[in-house]
């Protein structure tokens, strides 16, 4: 018999559909929940603003990663083309208003570097990529990616109890609730 | 997400513009364009001397191509609308549809360009092909610019398949018919629909089974419109992203004038439950969007010019480039592209009409800026090689013939306003009955 101590993780509930999961989800941010979350085999839409997700902050990092690609791109063109190594091509300027020739560059550039952003400020927010997810734990959470809609209410969220929390998602229409433990190590 | 929009708030028999609150100012603005044109007409026939008939001329073409853009960018955004099958759009649709409206009136400005006595200021190839055809008793205009010492005859020569008078009058003639029916025959369609008591989808796959070919035939009007009237300026140059240039600055600006007309009905208390933050988020959006696609064609013309160099393709940027004209275009390039880039990168700005409706405006004026830089420079430089002894030498621009590029604008642009205004009055401010009215109602994105 193993011995390992169980970590609570919070509880899983399942809903029938789409429909009722952004009912529920309604419910829940109502309840002024903040540590929870929905798990859809698809995205459902609206349902950021029925849990009452504030804007990503993304967009800032990747307007900002778009600026350095441009400037980086400039700065790299304009000291080798310009400053190290002056390059006359028909006859044209080596100085600042050689710049159109340097725009396809800063355009790629800013394209790339906002990309990247995009692509790992992402990941990092969404804290990925990682080995498991407590969640996993469940029996019925698999089918999360077939046809199942779930909400989870982790007990690290300060209004959660122990009772009234299943009593809430039992009400909201939540069925199969499940108290998911992790192992704690 | 908004509340959800039902039936029961759909206005049953359309929600109409109350015509006598804009009564006065379709009044004004009609006789502002009536006296403008007398003026204009009476410029036209020498009333005022040569002088000023040749600067207005410029001014007349400035003035009356930047409107017709706005109208043709209408009938893109309608035939587009239609053609995608598009849902978020519908409650709105009703105005790129009036704004399309206004594409056969304006088309009357282009009168005075067909005459003789104003084109011998505007296109010297025209004065090429009328001085040389009969100078050579028993050959025709081709064969005459064949036989030519003249070196810039030769290249008439050459593109005398495209560019001779029957042509070019049928050309105009296909810009004065095809666009105005395939507008009014989908307009149509569509206010039909208000009042039908059993409205169904028919209507909606006839449009956009209809929107398919017109597309083509509005591509070949803004395409060619742009190179006979504009391009025309100076047979030498030509540049084949021209077409797609004006069409950009056209689609962009068109969305703009219905960014502000949307906003400007809301504000009097229309378009209630059908049209709202997202909408204008989507609108937004193609502003956006069309600003850079505006850029990025604008600067792959000069790209490739300036990078390859060759004489008869950089003369369009050597005159642009001169003088005043080099500062307007930085001030293009900053003000047409990078200012309203990093503005409309805001998702709250998109989504609040009075903020876009801000930056629509400016984009107008921006739009304004490029078609002056489009038009006006040739006007120095052509007059001074046509009739120097009038205009005087070439120079980089004819001193107090601003005052008639004013003119020229508000007369036309009074105009604009009168037919746009009528257009908007004549029907429900949106297809109530249009099966997608509900859907478009409740659009989030």
């Amino acid at each position: 018999m193993s011995t390992t101590r169980k970590r609570v993780y919070g509880y899983l509930a399942e809903f029938e559909n789409p429909s009722a999961l952004y009912k529920a989800a309604e419910k829940v941010r109502e309840a002024g929940f903040r540590k929870w979350d929905c798990y859809s085999p698809f995205p459902v839409h609206g349902l950021d603003a029925a849990m009452g997700l504030k804007r990503s902050v993304l967009p800032f990092f990747v307007f900002v990663g778009g600026v350095i690609g441009c400037l980086t791109a400039f700065a790299l063109a304009y000291s080798t083309q310009v400053l190290i190594y002056p390059t006359i091509v028909h006859a044209k300027p080596a100085n600042i208003f050689t710049i159109p020739a340097f725009f396809p560059v800063m355009f790629e550039l800013t394209i790339l570097f906002a990309g990247i952003t995009v692509l790992f400020g992402a990941l990092a927010l969404m804290q990925l990529p990682r080995l498991n997810h407590p969640l996993f734990a469940s029996r019925q959470f698999h089918r999360v990616t077939d046809d199942g809609f779930f909400i989870a209410i982790e007990a690290r969220d300060p209004k959660f109890s122990p009772t009234e929390t299943r009593e809430l998602l039992a009400t909201i229409g939540g069925t199969s609730i499940e108290l998911v433990e992790e192992e704690d190590n | 997400m908004a509340n959800h929009v039902t039936s029961a708030e759909i206005a049953v028999n359309g929600d109409h513009l109350d015509t006598s609150a804009v009564a006065k100012v379709k009044t004004v603005s009609l006789a502002i364009a009536a006296a403008g044109s007398l003026i204009s007409l009476l410029t036209f026939f020498g009333a005022f001397g040569e002088f000023f008939r040749g600067t207005y001329s410029y001014s007349w073409l400035f003035a009356f191509f930047f409107f017709l853009t706005l109208s043709m960018g209408g009938a893109f955004w309608m035939l587009l609308h239609n053609v995608s099958n598009a849902g978020w759009g519908t409650s709105v649709r009703r105005t790129f549809e009036n704004l399309a409206a206004t594409y056969p009136w304006m088309m009357i400005f282009a009168i005075p360009l067909l005459f003789p006595s104003i084109q011998e200021y505007l296109y010297e190839w025209m004065n090429q092909h009328r001085a040389i055809s009969g100078s050579v008793a028993g050959i025709g205009a081709k064969d005459a610019l064949y036989a030519s010492p003249d070196p810039y005859d030769h290249l008439l020569y050459v593109k005398y398949w495209y560019m001779n008078l029957p042509f070019w009058y049928g050309r105009v003639l296909f810009y004065f018919v095809a666009l105005p029916l395939v507008i009014i025959g989908l307009r149509r369609l569509s206010t039909a629909q208000d009042t039908d008591p059993n409205p169904g989808v028919n209507r909606l796959l006839r449009a956009r089974f209809h929107s398919t070919y017109t597309l083509i035939i509005f591509a070949l009007t803004i395409t060619f419109t742009g190179y006979d009237f504009i391009l025309g300026l100076d047979y030498v140059w030509f540049s084949t992203m021209w077409g797609v240039y004006i069409f950009a600055g056209s689609a962009l600006n068109a969305m703009a004038v219905i960014i502000l007309v949307c906003t400007w009905l809301i504000h009097r208390g229309h378009l209630k439950h059908v049209t709202h933050a997202e909408h204008f988020h989507i609108m937004g959006k193609l502003l956006f969007a069309f600003t850079v696609f505006w850029a990025y064609i604008a600067f792959s013309q000069f790209f490739l010019i300036w990078y390859a160099n060759i004489t008869e393709a950089t003369s369009y940027f050597l005159i642009r480039n001169t003088g005043h004209w080099n500062t307007a275009n930085i001030v293009l390039v900053v003000g047409h592209f990078v200012i309203p880039f990093i503005v409309l990168l805001q998702a709250w700005i998109k989504k609040n009409p009075k903020y876009l409706s801000a930056v629509a405006a400016y984009t107008l004026v921006m739009h304004v800026l490029d078609h002056y830089i489009i038009t006006i420079p040739e006007r120095g430089i052509s007059l001074g090689l046509i009739k120097p002894e009038v205009f005087g030498d070439i120079q980089v621009s004819i001193p107090h013939a601003f005052w008639g590029d004013i003119l020229a604008f508000v007369t036309i642009g009074a105009a604009f306003l009168f037919f746009l205004l009528r257009a908007i009055g004549q029907h429900s401010l949106y297809p109530n009955r249009d099966p997608r009215i509900l859907e478009s109602a409740n659009l989030s994105n």
